[in-house]
């Protein structure tokens, strides 16, 4: 079972993520948010949750209950592409998602102090990058002077 | 000036060790060339054409003199004996090793400096107008603003890969626009409003590179408590819209020229009113805080033109050009600000030896409380020089090449390190500058020329801004030749404009003669006192090609 980083653990992934439109979705997929919007009311199996892919953005989400989503991804084509920082912290202070958001794609463990700031939960790297040394790098900065999705309140109201 | 605590100290610390680490990784091949290459990049360095370039923030031009030396210093063991001051206010170093950056940004943070975003897709240093806290017609110190901009935009989680590089200015004046703001990503106008509260009128969409733009008001008042929600509404726009398919049309003037000012106006609100009130909205106490790290020094109280000024003015020639030229109107009576210029003929523009910069910290602790500022114009500045003591300092200032009396003449002029250093570059720009600088040596010549600003870059990048230049000189490359596109009529003031490009490019050899002619036909077509940039307003283009493409008889 393919492994990931999860609230700073090495875990099993429990999850499939379907990327192939043509598959057929199980309770354990997470499909894609276009796939998913076009196909809610004909699918026959509860999903997993979705991901959101790099110029989706999130206000498709309006008026959705996102919180029937165990997960939601959100996939990254390029690490230097950084519209998925933006998503994660919407679903989390927008639209009040409180399950696991999960980073796809092509980011590296140098994001992953910004990456869990705004709110991401679980990582699913490259095949390979060493995960052991990547959970080194969860946390390079003890503090922060920007509030963030763990604490809104910017350092000047903390200091 | 701002003083770190505890935190801040923490924080640079912190980034010095991570830097370390990822150095580490990038030499043993654990971090491919191209990972590394954002993360180097985040900590201001380069990979040059000779050699990699390290760029040292200056948050908002502030220099106390023990990090000029610190800096000197570093020059002097990690490269050779020099730097670059550049037009943003940062200190660059041409020929340092990447095994010894981690080392040297370890140096920086015992002085409380670092190389933060100095570099990247991401917020960079933000720059402010050199005269700030010291000139008496602003509406308030812009500094404390800049260092809260500064902390806000330091490892933001959410914008440390955006699009593009992303640049803030902030003016405070309505007399100049010394920071360039008109085109810097966002440019912040301090303003007071018709209630008296503080706030900022915020323009956004500037920008120079292949497509320079004028930016444009996207809001005449912000006030300042709201500031930051406001910055992070624009950018998490910018962020998520911005183009990322063409790195020349990324820039946050695409976007706004594309979706077009109300449009864009439109969804920064509507992301403003998620964020407007919440955590991020900056209290007074804060405000208070950082005001307090800019109170005035301990200034004497004095008169204004003491004898001893008005004696030297009288009797020598020499210091009456450098005190008109290069000394500045300050707040208080018996005080001046004095520009260091860092242009003197033979020497790079913003060069300055490791030697020059001990000088420079000398006389920082000799005339003016042990700071300096550095400016967009690539000089540095002593705030708050006593007026018995300019002759004093103009001695020593000549000493040291500081004391060329051109500020804001043909030949103070604003340069890229261009094909040199830079592996970006068409073509090189230092020897242009020393060809004007050899040529246009008759000061009277240049006094009687007046304020000019020439500008050179080396290639498209526009480093040396030369589209806001009233000459602006570029660089290009024609089959491998290097050549010379010619603008006239740019502007970075509040009066800010995109120059026009006189014709076809020239060669390297004719520039300064191309350059005679125009100033000929200015000296021909002006009204009394009329400034180059007014005459060329009011004739238009025309002329000036006329003079610059006519055949020899």
């Amino acid at each position: 079972m393919p492994k990931l980083i999860k609230n700073g653990e090495i875990v099993n992934d429990t999850y499939v993520w379907s990327q192939d439109p043509e598959e057929t979705p199980t309770t354990n997929s997470i499909i894609a948010a276009q796939k998913w919007l076009a196909d809610k009311d004909t699918l026959e199996t509860k999903v997993a949750g979705i991901w959101i892919e790099a110029g989706d953005g999130v206000d498709f989400l309006e008026g959705i209950d996102v919180n029937q989503f165990d997960m939601i991804g959100v996939h990254f084509p390029a690490f230097a592409d950084g519209r998925g920082f933006s998503y994660a912290r919407l679903l989390r202070e927008r639209h009040g998602f409180k399950g696991d958001i999960r980073a796809l794609g092509q980011f590296i463990p140098d994001q992953l102090g910004y990456l869990l700031r705004v709110g991401f939960s679980s990582f699913q790297f490259n095949e390979n990058v060493d995960l052991e040394k990547a959970l080194l790098l969860h946390k390079p900065f003890s503090v922060a002077y920007q509030g963030d999705v763990a604490d809104p309140r910017p350092l000047f109201l903390r200091r | 000036m701002y003083q770190y605590d505890a935190i801040d100290q923490q924080l640079v610390s912190e980034r010095v060790a991570q830097f370390r680490d990822q150095t580490r990784r990038y030499l043993n091949k654990e971090l491919s060339e191209q990972e590394f290459l954002p993360l180097r990049l985040q900590n201001g360095l380069y990979v040059q054409r000779y050699a990699p370039m390290l760029r040292i923030a200056i948050p908002y031009g502030m220099l106390s003199s023990t990090q000029l030396r610190k800096l000197a210093d570093i020059s002097c063991r990690y490269d050779r004996s020099y730097g670059h001051f550049s037009t943003r206010q940062n200190l660059q170093l041409n020929w340092p090793k990447i095994e010894d950056v981690p080392d040297i940004l370890a140096e920086l943070a015992d002085v409380e400096m670092h190389a933060v975003q100095t570099s990247g897709n991401c917020i960079r240093n933000t720059t402010t107008d050199q005269y700030a806290g010291v000139i008496s017609d602003e509406v308030v110190d812009p500094r404390p603003y800049c260092e809260l901009i500064r902390q806000w935009s330091t490892f933001h989680p959410e914008f440390a890969f955006l699009p593009r590089k992303f640049k803030i200015a902030v003016n405070a004046t309505d007399s100049a626009d010394r920071a360039a703001t008109q085109v810097h990503d966002i440019g912040l106008h301090i303003k007071k409003n018709e209630a008296g509260d503080i706030g900022f009128k915020v323009i956004v969409g500037g920008g120079l590179g292949r497509t320079p733009m004028v930016g444009v008001t996207i809001s005449d008042f912000i006030p300042r408590a709201d500031l930051l929600t406001y910055l992070d509404a624009i950018i998490r726009v910018y962020n998520q819209h911005g183009r990322r398919d063409n790195k020349y049309k990324a820039r946050i003037k695409i976007l706004v020229k594309a979706l077009g000012i109300e449009e864009f106006r439109y969804r920064v609100d509507a992301e403003w009113a998620h964020l407007r009130g919440k955590e991020s909205t900056v209290p007074m106490s804060e405000f208070e805080r950082l005001q307090s790290f800019f109170s005035e020094p301990d200034y004497a109280s004095l008169e204004n033109n003491p004898d001893s000024l008005t004696a030297k003015l009288s009797e020598s020639v020499g210091f009456a050009r450098w005190y008109e030229r290069n000394t500045f109107e300050h707040k208080k009576p018996g005080y001046r600000i004095v520009t260091l210029t860092l242009k003197k003929a033979g020497q790079a523009p913003g060069d300055a030896t490791a030697e020059q910069m001990q000088k420079a910290a000398d006389l920082a602790d000799r005339f003016s409380f042990s700071e300096l500022r550095v400016s967009h114009e690539q000089n540095l500045v002593l705030a708050d020089v006593r007026q018995d003591q300019l002759v004093d300092l103009w001695e020593a200032a000549k000493e040291s090449g500081f004391a060329t009396p051109t500020l804001g003449l043909l030949t103070d002029m604003i340069c890229c390190p261009g094909g040199d250093f830079c592996a970006l570059a068409n073509a090189k720009s230092i020897p242009i500058a020393a060809q004007i600088q050899e040529t246009f040596n008759d000061l009277d010549y240049l006094y009687d020329l007046g304020n000019i600003d020439l500008n050179i870059s080396g290639c498209m990048n526009a480093c040396g801004h030369h589209h806001v230049g009233n000459i602006g000189i570029l660089g290009v490359d024609k089959k491998g030749e290097e050549f010379y596109q010619i603008s006239i009529g740019g502007a970075s003031g509040h009066d800010a404009s995109i120059g026009k490009i006189l014709g076809p490019s020239f060669a390297q050899e004719d520039i300064s003669s191309v350059i005679q002619k125009l100033m000929n036909v200015y000296v021909e077509y002006r009204y009394e006192d009329e400034r180059f940039i007014d005459t060329y307003r009011r004739v238009g283009i025309t002329p000036f090609k006329e003079a610059a493409y006519a055949k020899a008889n």
